[in-house]
């Protein structure tokens, strides 16, 4: 063991894990690519549906211009609804 | 239906006659035991049993050291290490409080790895023996591997992998990072050879040169391998750099960079959809089978983990992944790391040898980020800042959030943040690769 360069072996490991490392990584960026063309051609991003799906409350909106206009729709279809009996 | 309770009723009433039956025969068995101690007991004055007593306490082991103790694990103890050399690492474990409590380093861990260490170096109370609470500990999920792994699930559910699927190619300077590990790996050995200071063999070298991975869990997964007992000096440099990425790094990114390059602004990540984070930890899963299945414990928890996360249907798992489960494991992690602070395997030349080797490490590490972004810049269609090469060492989200202080400093407006968070988090899975690489050597 004594005349074995410990250096030179660590030199050697040093080649061995960059090159593990590199190669790993550049196939995932290759993988990652390739799956985000596939992705793109055959699920076109419609809405993103939010990955982390916090349980929020519907949201209810306050704005009067908004609530005006929920009461007009609902007004107008009652009023069709009528007409139609 | 009568039958039975009759039976129970017969039941109860043996059960209440054998009961004082019983309990009087084992009486009278203590009381003969007793006096037979008794008459063995041997008259003492009330100044001799002061005296005995004496010898049981914790100053009287300080300050006498005995030849030919061995610790609670039966390995012998010099007799430095009995006096000195344990009230030297109880102050050393006040000093890491110090730094955990006042200074905010790493606290979450660096607190448990201390407390443990002070309990180490309690004379006669073995508590980090095989029947002490730190040495069970410890025998349950540092010795087998456990615990790192558990952490590392806990890691894959609470990180997001969204920055790195949307500029993959910042993956490459997480790889550039792990530069750090091999060359202090070299470091190391050269030290050994070279100098009288240190003897690491290549083992221990390797265990070493881990910390620039700057990831506390695979340094304690491959010291547990390869080198255990230099895994409490290992793991406590890893954890101390990790903390001070915010002080090491910031000089070494700016040596490297003009205030131009520092000033380049990046393009606006794309969203990621559903389907690319779920297929993110499959592809790493299995290229990593394909690849070094050596690695494939650590990037297995990791991706677990993510995967848990993404699925979006087991939250509860996930949270407590995230939570309870890695909280509970960090405790037991960082008491049982914190009894390899004995004084007789920390203060060993070695010590030192690993706390340069580890800052070493660390900032090559940060160098080759730093140099790889650079180069990538050169060559790239979109601008890439070379700041955020640092965070290719894994320390999350430390050293992405360093990268985006130091581009702030030069244009307030310019946010590296989430550019920066896909070479970090690409660095997690770089460093575990590069400790699968080293594991796959010593097979």
């Amino acid at each position: 063991m004594d005349n074995v360069n410990l250096v030179v072996e660590g030199l050697k490991f040093m080649v061995l894990g960059m090159t593990t490392v590199y190669l790993f990584l550049l196939l995932m960026v290759f993988v990652l690519n390739i799956i985000s063309k596939i992705v793109k051609k055959y699920f076109p991003t419609k809405k993103l549906s939010p990955i982390y799906t916090k349980r929020e409350a519907p949201k209810i909106s306050n704005s009067t211009q908004d609530n005006d206009a929920v009461v007009a729709a609902i007004v107008a279809s009652i009023q069709e609804f009528k007409k139609q009996n | 239906m009568k039958n039975l309770i009759f039976v129970f009723l017969t039941f109860f009433a043996i059960s209440f006659l054998a009961n004082p039956l019983y309990a009087s025969s084992s009486e009278n068995s203590v009381q003969t035991h007793k006096v037979v101690q008794d008459n063995q007991h041997e008259v003492k004055s009330i100044s001799a049993m002061f005296s005995n007593f004496y010898k049981t306490t914790g100053i009287y082991a300080f300050l006498n050291p005995r030849d030919g103790a061995t610790n609670a694990l039966g390995e012998p103890l010099s007799k430095f290490a009995q006096s000195w050399g344990r009230i030297i690492m109880i102050f050393i474990t006040f000093l890491l409080f110090y730094l955990a409590i006042a200074k905010g380093f790493e606290p979450l861990l660096l607190l448990p790895i201390a407390f443990g260490g002070l309990l180490a170096n309690i004379p006669l109370a073995d508590i980090i023996g095989h029947h002490g609470f730190i040495g069970t500990l410890f025998d349950a999920g540092i010795k087998n591997e456990l615990f790192p792994l558990i952490i590392f699930m806990g890691v894959g559910a609470m990180t997001d992998f969204g920055p790195l699927i949307a500029n993959p190619k910042t993956a490459l300077l997480g790889a550039a990072a792990q530069f750090g590990i091999f060359g202090s790996l070299v470091g190391a050995v050269a030290l050994s050879q070279y100098t009288p200071l240190f003897d690491f063999t290549l083992k221990q070298a390797s265990a070493i040169s881990i910390i620039g991975g700057a990831d506390g869990p695979t340094s304690i997964f491959v010291a547990s391998k390869l080198s255990p007992d230099l895994m409490g000096a290992i793991a406590v440099a890893a954890y101390s750099y990790m903390a001070l990425v915010p002080i090491i790094q910031p000089p070494i990114m700016r040596l490297f960079t003009t205030k131009e390059e520092r000033k380049i602004k990046m393009v606006q990540l794309r969203d990621v959809g559903k389907i690319e984070k779920l297929m993110f930890p499959l592809t790493v899963l299995i290229l990593s089978i394909l690849i070094l299945p050596e690695s494939t414990p650590l990037i297995g928890a990791l991706t677990f983990g993510n995967f848990a996360r993404v699925s979006g249907v087991v939250d509860r798992l996930s949270g407590t992944m995230q939570n309870a489960l890695i909280n509970i494991v960090t405790i037991f992690l960082g008491l049982g790391v914190g009894s390899k602070l004995a004084a007789e395997k920390f203060l060993v030349a070695d010590t030192l040898g690993i706390l340069a080797l580890g800052l070493v490490a660390f900032s090559i590490g940060t160098m080759a980020g730093v140099l790889m972004a650079k180069v990538m810049n050169k060559f790239s269609k979109d601008p890439i800042n070379p700041l955020i090469g640092s965070a290719g060492v894994s320390a999350v989200p430390m050293a992405a959030r360093v990268s985006n202080k130091v581009g702030m400093e030069s244009d307030p407006t310019n946010m590296l943040l989430m550019h920066a968070m896909g070479p970090n988090v690409a660095g997690v899975i770089g460093s575990a690769v590069a400790a699968g690489v080293l594991l796959s050597i010593f097979k």
